[in-house]
């Protein structure tokens, strides 16, 4: 029922950007990917999502996900990309039903709307996409994939929401609230992959943590597993503190120099 | 979650008026057929042509030359044209995510009119079974490889990671214009007389020399080509999210794309063959819809296709009309009300998206 990765290679020309990359990420639970501009967490995304080229064997529910189809894949995962386009002036709603084009909601029905209602965007249903801004776009591009993998689970099968960074754009209150949405996706049975910067809000929702660095996995575990002043130190390349605030002991992250 | 406690309406449908639209373009098409077939060069009109056969009166020898010899077969092949046009305008558009790409203009017509002046200029040449094959397909088909090997080369290079780059894509086209108007140049130096004027005839960009033969050389093309074109909206609806997340909801990329520019090469070839280079149609046509019923391709296409033949009809009926007995190429009439329209999206689109 997981969604496998397992010795993912990637090259660009002769650059090694992914070098044997493994992560299993289950269904219930919010996986997320961390660590610096440029350590290869879009490439391993887009090596999940078959979008580019890779060496090695990435298996979802089972299936190797090189002989399934497009709109087989597209019925159990929904992939948000890091950046948006989008050509043409349609509508919010229109953009959204967009991404029902394979599923077997249809063109009528209310999935669309209750995606945007749920990204707090219906009001502006009607008005063109280019039209919004940053934050409200990136909102609308989750409405849609949200839209594509409606429930989380279907035919016993749980469906997966891959997301590159959902929350970039965000303030602070559409960050926690599009972080709920992803993690009460994942509690209803779905699987979540998202790529985050926010260690923080990393913290606060990840089930499960991959680090990344120079293309290679430092760490995989739980939060308070993996967000460790060493860990973090090491990937990130500057000093990190790491506290536990009382009274949970999810970590809580302060720049050295904030802290001093 | 505040959000979930809003009264939710979806907004006004635009789907269903484009769809409504579809019978308001067939009727507006009747309409233009019809005034296609009453104006012309002599007195012989249409009404009074009706009322003789209401009469129970035979038509007179000239007004049946004129009827079928003349007016049906023009009109057929202006529907055919006009149609062919501007689907493919909408499609390439679909296809390159930007609504200027047109293919008369990134020079997909010009690569087909190389195509057509080999199969006139050197079409001879080939084997006698081979001409006995192609028969009256040869230049149609000629074109069609010329278009389909510029549109290829120009995804290609403008094309890169799933993004098209506008400026390239309008450079290259240029280039790719400028290489086939060279060779094409070539080539009528080394025609003789007789393919000479078949030449300066097909430049001209015009529906004079409409026949029956011509129509039947382009029509089959013609009628596949928009076949092709009206299964991929979906696609290219798909596609306007660009490459990578049209494949994410399902889409086959790879297969859109070949249908796509299969459409585009045989609907433009195939009207560049029987009629020059007529231009505006495939990019005026496919915007004018958009602002009325937004971007839908998989109501933007039938509808560009109706509207394109219906503005054809009454171009060629103006450039017929307005000096008469005399007639204008129709390629100066789409020019004259085309090119506006053109620099006026290019005006709108300057604050908005940057080339
Ligand atoms: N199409 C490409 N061609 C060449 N190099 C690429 C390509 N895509 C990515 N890279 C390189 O691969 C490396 C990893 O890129 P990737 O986009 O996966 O980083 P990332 O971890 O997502 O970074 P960020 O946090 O900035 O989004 C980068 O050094 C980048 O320059
Ligand atoms: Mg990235």
């Amino acid at each position: 029922m997981s969604l496998i990765a397992q010795d993912i290679h990637v090259a660009f020309g002769k650059r090694d950007v992914l070098r044997g990359i493994n992560l299993t990420a289950l269904p219930g639970e919010l996986t997320a990917i961390v660590g610096p501009n440029g350590s290869g967490k879009s490439t391993l995304l887009g090596a999940i999502t078959a979008s580019l080229p890779f060496r090695g064997r990435v298996s979802l529910s089972g299936r190797d996900i090189s002989v399934m189809k497009p709109w087989e894949l597209a019925a159990q995962r929904a992939v948000l990309p890091q950046a948006s386009l989008l050509a043409f002036p349609f509508t919010v709603i229109e953009v959204v039903r967009l991404g029902l084009q394979s599923g077997t909601a249809g063109h009528r029905s209310e999935v669309p709307m209750q995606a945007l209602a749920r990204v707090g965007l219906a009001h502006h249903a009607g008005r063109t996409f280019q039209e919004l801004s940053g934050g409200e776009a990136q909102r609308a591009m989750l409405a849609r994939v949200l839209a594509q993998v409606w429930a989380p689970v279907e035919n016993g099968q749980p469906r997966w929401l891959l997301l590159d960074e959902p929350v970039s754009s965000l303030d602070i209150a559409h960050q926690l609230q599009v972080m709920e949405i992803a993690r009460d996706f994942a509690r209803a049975g779905g699987g979540v992959i998202a790529v985050m910067h926010d260690l923080n809000l990393t913290a606060l929702y990840a089930d499960r943590v991959a680090v990344l660095a120079e293309g290679q996995r430092l760490a995989l575990g739980t939060p308070s597993d993996v967000l460790t002043n060493d860990t973090l130190s090491r990937a990130y390349g500057c000093a990190l503190r790491v506290s536990t605030p009382p009274p949970s002991d999810i970590p809580y992250l302060l720049p050295h120099a904030a802290s001093a | 979650m505040t959000a979930l406690s809003e009264i939710v309406t979806a907004p006004r449908d635009r789907l269903s008026g484009a769809r409504a639209l579809h019978w308001v373009l067939a009727g507006a098409l009747g309409l233009a057929c019809v005034a296609s077939l009453q104006v012309g060069a002599t007195e012989v009109t249409l009404s009074a042509m009706l009322s003789k056969l209401v009469q129970g009166e035979a038509l007179s020898q000239i007004e049946q030359v004129v009827l079928f010899e003349i007016r049906l077969p023009r009109l057929a092949m202006g529907v055919l044209v006009g149609a062919a046009l501007a689907v493919s305008g909408a499609t390439m558009q679909g296809l390159f995510r930007n609504p200027l790409a047109d293919p008369g203009l990134v020079g997909v017509g010009a690569g087909a009119g190389l195509g057509a002046i080999l199969a006139i200029v050197l079409g001879a040449l080939l084997p006698v079974w081979a001409i006995d094959l192609a028969g009256n397909q040869l230049t149609p088909v000629a074109a069609f490889l010329g278009g389909w090997g510029s549109t290829l080369l120009l995804y290609r290079v403008s094309t890169r990671h799933g993004r098209t780059s506008v400026a390239t894509m309008l450079l290259a086209g240029i280039a790719l214009g400028a290489l086939a108007g060279a060779l094409s140049g070539i080539l009528v130096y080394i025609a003789d007389d007789r393919q000479l004027r078949d030449l300066t005839f097909w430049g001209l960009g015009s529906l004079a020399g409409a026949s029956w033969a011509k129509v039947l050389s382009a029509g089959p093309l013609i009628l596949i080509s928009i076949g092709a074109a009206l299964m991929v909206g979906r696609g290219l609806n798909g596609l306007a999210l660009g490459e990578a997340t049209a494949a994410h909801i399902g889409i086959d990329v790879q297969r859109l794309k070949s249908t796509a520019i299969l459409a585009v090469a045989g609907a433009t070839g195939a009207a560049v063959a029987v009629s020059g280079g007529i231009g505006f149609v495939g990019i005026v046509v496919p915007h004018l819809l958009r602002l009325v019923s937004g971007p839908d391709h998989r109501t933007l296409l039938l509808n560009s296709t109706l509207l394109g033949a219906t503005l054809l009809i009454l171009a060629d009926v103006t450039a017929r009309v307005i000096i008469a007995p005399a007639e204008l190429p129709i390629g100066i009439v789409t020019a004259v009300l085309g090119a506006p329209v053109f620099l006026w999206i290019l005006l709108k689109r300057r604050g908005l998206v940057e080339l």
